[in-house]
């Protein structure tokens, strides 16, 4: 034991701790950008990687295709799309129209300056619950902004941002929570993550209500405004039932959020509230 | 000083190629369904062969590394991973260290302890990771890839150290002490 400690032993373990304590006690906002920075450190190696992967897909492919003639000749000697291939590309163009019309439609509606953005990618590694979208501070995009449906419901926040894209954590994720009330009583409480694995990912949880709180399923739930992260008077969702916590001390109930965030294909930024 | 450096680079650009294998190629994790996690074994090998410096700046960079390409927490690893390094490193004397079967319990022990160490610090944080039957199957055999992985480390590492390492200077290195001529005073 008398030599489990020398000098350089001390330094060592002394230097962990203070790393450790240091990450822990950053701000969430530049532990994200510490953390996208050390990724950083391996982009000359995903470079290197991509290249070679790609430089040995268009070999295999040239040794592949060498005998074949060039895509142009080949469309050449095509016939000419048939009606119903035509027909398709008619139908799918009209539905585009549609949809951007009728969220062009919805624009009026929303009090706040959005920004309309595409859904371009999700998180590998929190798959339900974090989104990729094409904008990032070369747009004006800023980390908290937050995020809405097309149809105006919350959807999330932005988490990083990156120059050309950026990540969007979704309601439901331990990092997005916020203060919420039901739009009928005024009762205000905080939704967080459902505690246990839901198959519903619709569903989370609104806690701290007060006792004598009445609650009805399909009462309406919006954000509160407090702590300025989100706007008041966000729809939210609805309550689909409730439960005296444990303790007895406050009420928890579970709500069921308006936007589907499986089907979220066009969600708006909401760049000045 | 310069078989130090050689080792600290050694280490560290190990653990470097190691993390971004891990995160990149998508081989195991087609096969087996998941991606083994192999920096405890290097922290193992560390612990078992280097100093305090090296354990410590390891397991810091490592973590670090491993955290910034994982939906980890920053930092969430590092304490894990050094406390598997110090342990090992603490206790080394008592080991038999060169041993094949010493190193794989070694290696075995700290590729389970480490996944148990990050969830517990991800429930003190305040996260809620999902468990399942699946998952307790994969810490076992993440375990056991640990284990065979420090000997082979440990291998690799000697390895390296005899192509880019000067030998040891050994004073006496005539092959028969009996023709050697010692001078003494008169």
């Amino acid at each position: 034991m008398k030599r489990f400690f020398y000098k350089s032993q001390q330094t060592a373990v002394g230097a962990v701790l203070l790393t450790v304590f240091l990450l822990l006690v950053m701000p969430e906002s530049a532990r994200a950008r510490l953390k996208s920075a050390i990724g950083g450190l391996f982009l000359p190696l995903v470079g290197i990687s991509t290249t070679g992967q790609v430089a040995f897909e268009s070999i295999a492919q040239l040794g592949a295709t060498n005998s074949e003639p060039s895509p142009t000749n080949q469309a050449f000697g095509q016939a000419p799309p048939s009606l119903s291939v035509l027909q398709e590309e008619v139908d799918r163009l009209r539905s585009v129209n549609k949809h951007l019309s009728k969220l062009l439609a919805l624009e009026p509606l929303i009090p706040w300056e959005t920004k309309l953005v595409r859904v371009v990618g999700r998180d590998p590694f929190n798959w339900w619950r974090r989104i990729r979208i094409n904008l990032g501070s070369n747009k004006g995009i800023r980390s908290n902004q937050p995020v809405i449906s097309a149809k105006g419901d919350l959807v999330g926040r932005v988490s990083v941002v990156g120059p050309l894209t950026s990540w969007v954590v979704l309601v439901g994720d331990p990092n997005c929570r916020f203060s919420a009330l039901i739009k009928e009583s005024r009762s205000q409480g905080g939704i967080v993550s459902p505690r246990q694995f839901n198959s519903d990912l619709r569903t989370v949880e609104l806690t701290y209500l007060p006792n004598d709180v009445e609650l009805r399923p399909g009462q309406a739930v919006v954000t509160s405004g407090l702590g300025g992260g989100f706007p008041k008077e966000i729809p939210v969702g609805q309550v689909v039932d409730s439960w005296l916590s444990k303790d007895g001390l406050y009420v928890e109930a579970r709500i069921k959020l308006h936007a589907n965030l499986n089907q979220l294909e066009t969600v708006r930024v909401l760049t000045r509230y | 000083m310069t078989g130090r450096i050689n080792k600290t680079l050694g280490l560290l650009i190990g653990a470097y190629l190691l993390v971004f294998l891990q995160s990149h190629w998508q081989g195991p994790r087609l096969w087996l369904g998941f991606q083994p996690d192999l920096t405890p074994a290097l922290l193992v090998c560390a612990g078992l062969t280097l100093g305090a410096g090296h354990v410590s700046t390891s397991a810091m960079l490592t973590g670090l590394w491993l955290d910034s390409l994982s939906a980890n927490p920053l930092g969430l690893s590092v304490l894990p991973l050094f406390i598997a390094g110090w342990a090992v490193f603490t206790f080394r004397d008592l080991i038999m260290r060169g041993e094949l079967v010493a190193q794989f319990y070694l290696g075995t022990a700290a590729g389970a302890a480490v996944p148990l160490l990050q969830v517990w610090l991800l429930w003190l944080l305040g996260a809620a990771p999902l468990f399942g039957w699946e998952m307790g199957v994969w810490w076992l055999i993440n375990a056991l890839f640990c284990g065979v992985a420090v000997p082979v480390f440990a291998r690799l590492a000697k390895l390296l150290d005899r192509w880019f390492s000067h030998p040891i200077h050994d004073q006496n290195r005539w092959p028969n002490e009996n023709r050697q001529i010692v001078r003494g005073k008169h």
